[in-house]
């Protein structure tokens, strides 16, 4: 008698695990650009484009992650969020490791080297947008810890912290951005225009990682609030 | 009367093999279902399911089974209609047994979900209605019973999430989850210990001789009914203490220690599951056996008040061993296998909102689905919130099936009913 029908079959698989899997990954592509940042400001275009392959096959990864979560959530499944806010969260989480992949093929294709009065900042921006989007990271892994308490309170709150300290971040993200635009504004009289214009994109493209990371944390709340 | 006074040993015999039969493939399914989340949680070994499900089911179907036996030998049919003819209800009830079983066996090879209620009202009601006539059947209990179908599982769905939500507040969402547990979680065994004795001696010992007095003796079977719960919980006390809470394991996740109290209290929900589907699905293949022997010792008589003599039980309670010990240990692996989404505070509060629904209908004499009001209870666990995702599309193929069940039951019965009356003759 192989009973394959029984009360197991009524339980699908739980996409919490892989949605931060996913986030994970989408992160560990972002965290790889700071050495592909210092690398290119050092003008080591070997060790950076070793790093841009390993960026896009770690977007690459985060894209089949993506594909396969998607795959395994069918409409019939009850969950304890709304499927379109889960697909939400995780299209943005995407767009992180989207986002970093672009802005490494641009500075790498263009040799792109920062003025020497911006390239610090320009790094430290870097790294202040890969920690908005470790603490969107360590908001996600909390998921299974809020399905664990049916979502409750006391846990939610906990999450609402981590929430917050994303925006707090991320907040820290626009000050720097702007802070470098000044820069290299006072700069641009004296380097060439085109070089400019591809400054103020690569400037503009790592912050919108951050902007991701922070939209992530939002999406993620609304997805709490069933 | 002739009949059945020529062939009586022939026809007790075929009575207990189709009854045999019966609560065998009632032990291949329908058990490991039951049993299967405590022992994919771990807490409980295959062997000690075995022995769990021996002693609980039996006690179950002696001490709170009797109403739904009852229910299943003489409700659903009208015991007027078969006073001439006393020999065609001895042939209805073993085409009965023999085309529910075999259609549980068809069923269960095809990997359909069945169930073995549905399987053997719809025969009932099959041959009564085809073979004799539209009068046999009591059509208004069977709509109590098909009722009950629905009505179950929303039960143990509201129960589920009742347990759920107050485990929720007063245990996993606080600052010492696992204090918490420890504290009220023996509370929790009480008040199901309480319950399940409560209604077994208010209706179920009815059918116990020695024992019947209780239920008219309310105050003694309160206070049983407290002494049963407080037994229960200071086992319950026991099984806590020796778990330990694991910092390390915590840092992972958090709630790790906590779930291991409620995995090891998975040995109680497991005995309580058991009991529950003793007290209800046993009737399933005794109930019928039962009919089939209290006319056949009768002569023909059919006597609405006569005593279920032990054996019959001991058919009904050793097919189930057989079949848990032959088929059901398969279904328990891959059950255990796969049910770990349903984490042991998640299985700790369906399972006992589905035992206690389940004893409830024995207490009423209605033969509900063990499966069916256990999935209802896991349900209501997910609209709380409390799991990640449940494959709504299987509640349709259960549904599916549920009305496929009843005319193919129906259908065999009617078969096997006019085989009988051929070979025996009318």
């Amino acid at each position: 008698m192989a009973r394959t029908d029984n009360i197991t079959s009524l339980f699908g698989k739980s996409p919490i695990a892989p949605l931060q899997k996913h986030m994970k990954q989408a992160h560990s592509c972002l965290k790889d650009f700071n050495a592909f940042a210092k690398a290119a400001n050092a003008q080591d275009w070997d060790k950076a484009d070793t790093i841009r392959i390993s960026i896009n096959k770690k977007e690459e990864k985060a894209d089949k992650l993506k594909k396969k979560l998607r795959m395994n959530l069918p409409s019939t499944f009850m969950m304890p969020f709304s499927r379109r806010d889960l697909l939400d969260v995780l299209l943005i989480q995407d767009s992180i490791a989207n986002i970093t992949k672009d802005l490494a093929g641009l500075m790498m294709t263009r040799h792109m080297v920062f003025p020497q009065e911006i390239a610090d900042d320009f790094i430290k921006l870097a790294g202040d947008c890969i920690k908005t989007s470790g603490a969107a990271v360590a908001a996600i892994n909390e998921l299974d810890a809020l399905l664990e308490t049916a979502f409750g309170s006391r846990e939610r709150k906990v999450v609402d912290k981590m929430i917050k300290e994303v925006n707090r971040l991320e907040h820290e993200t626009d000050d720097s951005q702007n802070d470098i635009r000044k820069k290299l504004f006072a700069l641009e009289s004296s380097l060439p225009p085109v070089d400019v214009m591809f400054y103020y994109r690569a400037i503009e493209w790592l912050g919108e990682t951050a902007d991701a990371a922070q939209k992530v944390g939002s999406r993620f709340e609304v997805m709490l609030t069933k | 009367m002739e009949i059945i006074i020529q062939n009586s040993d022939i026809l007790i015999m075929l009575g207990i093999g189709f009854g045999l039969f019966m609560a065998w493939g009632i032990g291949a399914n329908d058990v490991a279902n039951a049993m299967g989340t405590s022992v994919g949680s771990g807490a409980i070994t295959f062997r000690q399911a075995i022995i769990i499900a021996v002693i609980f089911e039996f006690a179950g179907a002696v001490l709170a089974g009797g109403e739904v036996t009852a229910t299943v030998r003489k409700g659903i049919l009208d015991a007027g209609a078969f006073t001439d003819s006393p020999h065609l209800l001895v042939y209805g009830m073993l085409a009965a047994l023999l085309a529910a079983a075999s259609w549980l066996f068809i069923a269960s090879s095809f990997g359909w979900p069945v169930s073995t209620t549905h399987s053997i009202v719809g025969a009932i009601v099959g041959f009564g209605a085809v073979g004799v006539g539209v009068d046999a059947v009591s059509w208004g209990k069977v709509y109590t019973i098909i009722a009950s179908w629905v009505v179950s599982p929303l039960l143990a769905g509201t129960l589920a999430i009742l347990i759920f939500k107050s485990l929720q507040n007063l245990v996993i969402d606080t600052d010492e989850p696992f204090n918490n547990a420890k504290k009220y979680l023996p509370f929790y065994v009480f008040i199901v210990g309480f319950v399940i004795a409560l209604v077994t001696m208010m209706k179920g010992l009815k059918h116990v001789e020695s024992l019947k007095h209780l239920g008219k003796d309310m105050p003694t079977s309160m206070l049983i009914a407290v002494l049963v719960g407080i037994v229960a919980s200071v086992i319950a006390v026991f099984i806590i203490r020796r778990i330990k809470e694991i910092p390390e394991d915590d840092e992972e996740f958090s709630y790790a220690s906590m779930e291991k109290l409620f995995g090891a209290l998975m040995v109680i929900t497991a005995c309580s599951m058991a009991f529950a589907h003793g007290s209800n699905d046993v009737a399933n293949a005794i109930g019928p056996l039962a009919a089939v022997y209290s006319i056949v010792e009768s002569g023909g008589e059919i006597v609405s008040k006569s005593a279920l003599p032990s054996w019959i039980l001991l058919v009904g309670g050793g097919g189930i061993v057989f079949g848990l010990a032959t088929f059901g240990f398969r279904v328990m692996k891959t059950i255990g296998k796969g049910i770990t989404e349903l984490t042991p505070s998640r299985g700790f509060s369906a399972e006992l909102a589905a035992a206690t629904t389940v004893v409830l209908a024995s207490y009423t004499g209605l033969p509900v689905s063990t499966t069916q009001v256990l999935v209802g209870a896991v349900l209501g666990v997910g609209i709380a919130r409390g799991l990640a995702s449940l494959n709504m599309r299987v509640i349709n193929r259960i549904f599916l099936s549920w009305i496929i069940t009843l005319p193919a039951g129906a259908l065999m019965s009617i078969l096997f009913f006019f085989a009988l009356k051929g070979i025996f003759g009318a």
